[in-house]
């Protein structure tokens, strides 16, 4: 695991939006909430018959109710992402859900996970 | 002392190059169809590693599994490569489901591109399944490959004929 997904995971926990991996068993009862997942591997460095850079990418998901505070919970999630994986991390959509009335926030990153166990073990 | 410096085939190169002029809007647009076609095969292959799990209405804030039902509306819904929009040698085009049009699904109408993306983005009641990211990754280098052999391939014609 990408120790740089697992310190976006502890970081995102820190912020005032309650977050869990791979989504919820029953949302939490607050005006927002969020769900962070490392998705696939999005590409790979081989060399010496073996991986030694893995790319992943994953996603930040937001669902909050119509809010005025609304900007001050994506600023918190975007400082997050930047704070921990500088600027390898997009804005990739905002939807709009009717039933129930929440609006959907998707940001899209990527990280590094080096396999090599001499250079460092994860990273 | 003097120097003298003579080219030969110059006027096969400037030949080839008129040629190119002319025929390059066409290269581009066959070159990118075969790319478009690399990745729409990756986006059917996608479409077939989602999961389901029979209908059950979302309770108490529990998110879901996408049905058989609406993975068969995925299925059924061929992934489009839109029309070419030509600008000179630019040539610009989209996959994707955007035109996929409506299907019925429990006796309501549902535009298919709402069902793709609750599958492929999630949604409060459904767990996500990036399968469209997923299939843009893996076969952007394969769509590219595909787009500089057949450029190649046609240039290599043009000149032969």
């Amino acid at each position: 695991m990408p120790s740089e997904y697992e310190a976006l995971v502890a970081a995102l926990k820190l912020t005032e939006i309650p977050f869990a991996e791979y989504g919820w068993k029953k949302p939490p009862d607050t005006n927002a909430y969020g769900v962070v997942s490392l998705d696939f591997e999005a590409g790979t460095l081989n060399g010496d018959g073996a991986k030694q850079d893995r790319a992943y990418e994953g996603s930040v998901d937001l669902f909050y109710q119509k809010l005025a505070n609304r900007t001050d919970l994506m600023e918190a999630v975007e400082e997050t992402l930047t704070e921990i994986l500088g600027n390898s991390w997009e804005l990739n959509s905002i939807q709009h859900e009717t039933n129930p009335d929440l609006f959907h926030v998707e940001w899209v990153f990527q990280c590094v996970h080096n396999d090599t166990p001499d250079a460092g073990g994860g990273s | 002392m003097g120097f003298e410096l003579k080219i030969d085939g110059m006027a096969e190169i400037s030949e080839q190059l008129s040629k190119l002029e002319t025929e390059a809007p066409a290269i581009a647009a066959k070159a990118l169809y075969e790319g478009a076609g690399v990745m729409a095969d990756s986006m059917q292959k996608g479409v077939a590693t989602i999961r389901t799990a029979p209908f059950q209405y979302a309770r108490d804030g529990q998110t879901r599994m996408p049905s058989p039902e609406e993975k068969a509306i995925v299925e059924q819904a061929a992934v489009g490569i839109a029309k070419f929009d030509k600008n000179g040698t630019e040539v610009n085009t989209s996959v994707g489901f955007r035109n996929a049009g409506y299907a019925m699904l429990a006796g309501k109408r549902v535009p298919i591109p709402k069902v793709v993306n609750a599958i492929n983005s999630g949604t409060s009641f459904m767990k996500k399944q990036p399968f469209v990211r997923k299939a843009v990754n893996s076969g952007k280098a394969k769509a590219v490959q595909a787009i500089t052999n057949t450029i190649l391939a046609e240039v290599d014609a043009m000149n032969k004929k």
